[in-house]
C-alpha cells in the first residue's frame, strides 16, 4: 500500500495539468495551432509536417498541497509525522493530476494567403484524483478518536481517461486585424474512468438506549464508479488498445475554437476554447454503483434450545446478506455520456518591438515588422470535477534571431506561486525543434515541485511552394 | 556565425530538463511508513429472560445456555499481522436475583480452543438491576491466539434457577482493536 502511495505521489509530482502557457501564442511553434486554432500563423510558413512521434511530447502532473519532498526529504522529523501532519492539512480539494500527450502524426498546410489548414493525431493520457480527506484521517487513525464525527464518504472523486484524437483544422485570416480558427476533433476512448458527484457518511456513535454500545451507521450512500474500455483490455489484452484507439471503442466528438484580434499596432488579444466535446461511452461500459443505508450494532444471539446435532443461526452470513441486501454493490453495463475537461486560454500582449527599436541600426533583427518583442498576460482555465482550476501567466516573448525564438513565463496556479517557464523554438533551414518547461526553478530538485509541465519535439517547416 | 552552438545549446537544455534530478530524499523512508489506527468496532449483545433457564415443558432447569457466532474477520492474515492489542469491553446489567458466570470460548476452523476468558457477573434485583463492566486487554503474543480463531462460544451458567425466577440479563460489548499497518516482510 505504502508502495503505491510512494509511486503515486513521485509520479504525480514528476509527472505534470494541461496548461501550456508556454507554448500558447507562440507563432514559431506549428503546435501552438493545438492552443489556439485562431493564432497567428506566420505568412511565410507554407507547409509543416511533425517528425512522427517526435512532434510534440506533453507531460504535466501537479499535486496542490503536497510535494515528494514534504514526505520523503531527508529530515529529522520522523516520515509518520510528516505524514500525519500532511493527513490534517490538506483539504478535498486538494488534488493529484497528470497529464501525457503524445503526436503521433501533425501537419499543415496553405491554402492560400489567409486560410492555413492543419491535421493530426495526438494521444492524450488525463488524470485527476481530488484527495478524500475524511478516509484518509480514517485509514490513518481508525474511528476511536471520531465518534459522533460523520466521516464524508463523497469526498472521493476522481476521473481518467486515454484517449485517440483526430482533428482537423482551419485557420483563416478574416482581416489585417482579426484572424479566426476552428479544430474539428474525434475522440476514440480507448479507456476512462469517471466517478465523480458521491455521497454518503460513515459514522461511530454512542446513541442511548441502542441495542449494543455503537451504532455504526452508514447513510444515504450512493456512490458510482462509471468506466469504459477496461474490461476490453483485460479480456483481450494489448491488442485491444489499438483497436480502441482505431474507433474501435467508444467514439466522441469535439471542437476548438480560437480567435485573434490586433486592437492596435501595439496590443493583441486573443482567446481559445479547448475541446468543447463529448465522448459517448458505449463499448465495455461496466459500472458499479452503491446505494443505501445500514446500521451496524454487532451480532445479537438468541441462545436457541438445540437438539443433538443441530447448529444454531448463521449470525455472521446473515450480518454479511444483510449488508448486502441494504447497501448492494450493482454492477451495471449501461452507457454514459462524458463531458470533456474544457479548456479556456485567453491573453493580451503589448507589441514592444516600436518602442525599444531605433529601426536602423539592428544588424541582427532580419524580421523588422512586428511581434518581435511581446510582453503579455494570459489567463488559462479548466473544468474539473469539483471546480474550475485556473491559473494566470505573465509572459515575455522575444525574437532573438530569425532562427531563434524565446518565451519566458511567470504562472500563478493552485500549485505555487513561484513557477517560472521558458520556451524556445528554433528554425534551422527546415527544421524547427521547440522545448517549453515551466518550474524551471524546480528543476534542481524535482522533488520540491508540486508541479511540472513539460513540451517538446520536432518539426519540418516550409516556406515556400 | 553561431550555428553550431546553437544545437548543443539546445541538446543541453533539453538534458538539463531531462535530467534533472531528484536530491534530498530517501525513499527507504517508505518502509518506515506505519499507520496505527484504533478501531471501534461493537461485538455481540443478548437479553436473556430468567425464564430461559427453566425448561417448562420437561419441568427442569437448564442451567447453562450456549450459543456460537463466526467472528471471520479475525483470523484474515491482514487483520492478524497488523494487531498489536485488543480491548474488549463487556457491560452485563443482570436484574436476576442470581450470579451468573459467562464464558467466551474461542475455538479455530478445526474447532481447537485457541483462547479462553470468562467473568461473574453480580446478582441483581428487577428493582435494582446491577450492573458489571468486564475488560480483557489481550496483547501480543496471547493476541494471536484470539486472531487465530473463527469463531466464539458464548456460555452462561446460572447456579440454580426455578419457574419463579424472574428478571433479564443484558449483554452489551465492544472491541478497541490498535492496529499497526506497516511493511511485512
Amino acid at each position: 500500500m505504502k508502495h503505491v502511495l510512494a509511486i503515486f505521489l513521485l509520479v504525480s509530482t514528476v509527472v505534470f495539468g494541461q496548461n501550456k502557457q508556454i507554448l500558447y501564442g507562440f507563432k514559431e511553434i506549428p503546435q501552438s495551432l493545438l492552443v489556439n486554432p485562431g493564432g497567428v500563423v506566420p505568412e511565410e510558413q507554407r507547409y509543416h509536417f511533425g517528425v512522427p512521434l517526435l512532434s510534440q511530447f506533453h507531460i504535466n502532473g501537479g499535486a496542490s498541497g503536497i510535494s515528494v519532498y514534504d514526505i520523503f526529504g531527508e529530515s529529522s522529523v520522523d516520515i509518520n509525522t510528516r505524514i500525519d501532519n500532511k493527513i490534517f492539512e490538506m483539504t478535498n480539494n486538494d488534488f493529484f493530476t497528470a497529464t501525457q500527450q503524445l503526436e503521433i502524426v501533425n501537419f499543415g498546410w496553405r491554402k492560400n494567403e489567409t486560410t492555413y489548414f492543419s491535421a493530426g493525431i495526438y494521444e492524450e493520457f488525463d488524470f485527476i484524483f481530488y484527495y478524500p480527506r475524511d478516509l484518509a484521517i480514517l485509514a490513518w487513525e481508525g474511528n476511536a478518536d471520531y465518534l459522533g464525527y460523520e466521516f464524508d464518504l463523497g469526498e472521493v472523486s476522481t476521473t481518467g481517461d486515454l484517449t485517440m484524437v483526430y482533428h482537423f483544422g482551419m485557420n483563416k485570416q478574416m482581416s489585417d486585424k482579426l484572424t479566426l480558427g476552428a479544430r474539428g476533433k474525434v475522440y476514440s476512448s480507448i479507456a476512462s474512468h469517471r466517478s465523480t458527484n458521491n455521497q454518503g457518511t460513515f459514522v461511530t456513535e454512542v446513541v442511548e438506549g441502542s441495542e449494543n454500545i455503537y451504532e455504526h451507521r452508514i447513510q444515504d450512500v450512493d456512490m458510482l464508479v462509471e468506466s469504459s474500455g477496461y474490461e476490453d483490455i483485460i479480456e483481450n489484452g494489448t491488442g485491444a488498445i489499438g483497436r480502441r484507439a482505431l474507433f474501435g471503442g467508444s467514439l466522441g466528438v469535439g471542437m476548438d475554437l480560437g480567435i485573434t484580434y490586433d486592437i492596435s499596432d501595439n496590443f493583441t488579444a486573443s482567446a481559445s476554447v479547448l475541446d468543447l466535446g463529448v465522448i459517448f461511452h458505449n463499448s465495455a461500459t461496466k459500472n458499479y454503483r452503491a446505494t443505501g443505508d445500514y446500521t451496524l450494532d454487532g451480532i445479537e444471539l438468541l441462545f436457541p434450545a438445540l437438539e443433538d446435532g443441530e447448529t444454531t443461526f448463521p449470525y455472521y452470513n446473515n450480518l454479511e446478506d444483510e449488508l448486502e441486501g441494504e447497501v448492494p454493490i450493482d454492477t451495471l453495463y449501461n452507457s454514459y455520456t462524458q463531458m470533456r475537461p474544457l479548456k479556456f486560454n485567453a491573453s493580451i500582449s503589448y507589441d514592444m518591438g516600436e518602442l525599444f527599436r531605433g529601426g536602423k541600426c539592428d544588424c541582427l533583427d532580419m524580421d523588422p515588422g512586428e511581434d518581435n518583442e511581446l510582453l503579455g498576460l494570459q489567463v488559462y482555465g479548466i473544468k474539473r470535477p469539483k471546480s474550475l482550476q485556473m491559473a494566470g501567466t505573465l509572459f515575455y516573448y522575444r525574437k532573438l534571431f530569425e532562427f531563434l525564438a524565446g518565451k519566458v513565463t511567470y504562472t500563478v496556479d493552485p500549485y505555487s506561486f513561484s513557477n517560472i517557464g521558458l520556451g524556445l523554438a528554433v528554425d534551422l533551414g527546415r527544421f524547427n525543434a521547440y522545448v517549453a518547461a515551466d518550474n524551471i526553478l524546480r528543476y534542481g530538485n524535482i522533488a520540491k515541485a508540486k508541479s511540472i509541465s513539460l513540451q517538446f519535439g520536432f518539426n519540418i517547416k516550409i516556406h515556400r511552394f | 556565425m553561431k550555428l553550431k552552438k546553437i544545437p548543443i545549446f539546445v541538446l543541453s537544455l533539453l538534458v538539463l530538463f531531462l535530467v534533472s534530478c531528484i536530491r534530498d530524499t530517501d525513499f527507504d523512508q517508505a518502509s518506515d511508513i506505519t499507520a496505527t489506527p484504533i478501531v471501534e468496532l461493537d461485538l455481540i449483545y443478548f437479553t436473556l429472560d430468567a425464564s430461559d433457564f427453566f425448561d417448562s415443558i420437561t419441568n427442569t432447569p437448564r442451567l447453562t445456555l450456549r450459543d456460537t457466532t463466526r467472528i471471520d474477520f479475525l483470523d484474515e492474515t491482514d487483520f492478524q499481522e497488523s494487531l498489536l492489542r485488543a480491548e474488549f469491553l463487556f457491560e452485563f446489567t443482570n436484574s436476576i436475583p442470581r450470579q451468573f458466570d459467562v464464558d467466551f470460548q474461542f475455538l479455530s476452523v478445526a474447532n481447537d480452543t485457541t483462547y479462553t476468558t470468562s467473568t461473574s457477573v453480580l446478582a441483581g434485583t428487577e428493582q435494582n438491576p446491577v450492573e458489571t463492566t468486564f475488560i480483557e486487554n489481550v496483547e501480543r503474543p496471547e493476541v494471536f491466539d484470539l486472531t487465530s480463531a473463527e469463531k466464539v462460544v458464548v456460555s452462561v451458567t446460572i447456579p440454580s434457577s426455578s419457574e419463579a425466577l424472574e428478571g433479564e440479563l443484558n449483554l452489551k460489548s465492544k472491541a478497541t482493536y490498535y492496529l499497526e499497518i506497516t511493511e511485512r516482510e
